[in-house]
């Protein structure tokens, strides 16, 4: 199965759940900043609504294997449910859950719904400003170059820079902001 | 007078501009794209990278069996996984003092 294809099946399911989502990780970023190659489809669900994530999981039975063990991040302990396709290519699907966090909430409630014609359907996205505070609070390597690629792409003028440093001020992250701006060469 | 060194990572200043100039060209490429084109590129930039690990994996192995590529790409995305993942995750949440 192609990446476009699992992608497909994990929006079906979700859908099929009635559950809220957004398409979060490399495919947001990418959507914002520089697009790049990735090896999983990330979904943020908001656990208050739908019929649960374990219906979600059923409904992938087919198409991806689910670790049975939760995993808690380390940063916010947010819960992230880990699956493999059972298909070659090998791509993952990590499907992480809405939890009591005033950003999570924000960031949520700002997604925007856009029609992808390689999906054939339309898909919930984060906004770019959302995905560029996530990714500085996240921290690691990859999320510093995805939240700088969505900060030069499109360029601070164009973003709502108060809201995003409003979430860095409470994350700490502002070092991390002001260190991606000043690594983008003039344009 | 001195002819510049060919060899330009001795050059620190002649080094950063070139990524400079290599990264600036990354950002005006993905400008001109709309946010669904970048998106979809997400998708076939990864079938591609895709494509490139199995043939490394096949290489590697001396092997012409698609599915013994495959099993190696996938135990080295598992191994990748854990290297991204180590210090990130874990499987209890602390108990609130």
């Amino acid at each position: 199965m192609t990446l476009e294809e699992i992608a497909i099946k994990v929006i079906e399911a979700t859908e099929m759940a009635g559950m809220s989502y957004m398409t979060v990780g490399a495919i947001a970023a990418g959507t914002h900043g520089i697009p790049r190659s990735t090896s999983d489809v990330d979904l943020l669900i908001d656990i208050k609504s739908g019929k649960g994530i374990n219906t979600i999981v059923q409904n992938l039975e087919p198409y991806v294997r689910f670790s049975p063990q939760v995993v808690f991040d380390t940063f916010t302990w947010g819960r992230r449910h880990i699956g493999k396709s059972k298909f070659e290519p090998p791509y993952g699907v990590e499907l992480f859950e809405t939890f009591d966090d005033p950003f999570v909430h924000s960031e949520f409630s700002r997604r925007y719904h856009q029609f992808v014609p390689l999906l054939g359907r339309k898909t919930w996205l984060p906004t770019a400003e959302d995905v560029i505070v996530q990714k500085l609070r996240w921290g690691r390597s990859k999320d510093l170059d995805d939240a700088r690629d969505v900060l030069a792409v499109q360029g601070p003028e164009t973003l709502d820079m108060v809201y995003i440093n409003h979430w860095c001020t409470e994350h700490g992250t502002i070092g991390r902001l002001q260190a991606a701006l000043d690594s983008i060469p003039p344009l | 007078m001195n002819s510049p060194d060919p060899n330009i990572h001795n050059t620190p200043g002649a080094l950063k501009a070139l990524q400079d100039d290599i990264y600036r060209d990354k950002i005006l490429r993905a400008r001109h794209m709309t946010s669904v084109e970048r998106l979809e590129q997400v998708f076939s930039q990864s079938a591609i990278q895709f494509g490139m690990m199995l043939s490394g994996a096949m290489y590697r192995l001396n092997t012409t069996d698609t599915a013994l590529g495959w099993q190696e790409v996938r135990r080295w995305l598992t191994r990748l996984d854990r290297v991204h993942d180590h210090g990130n995750y874990t499987i209890e949440k602390p108990t609130e003092s």
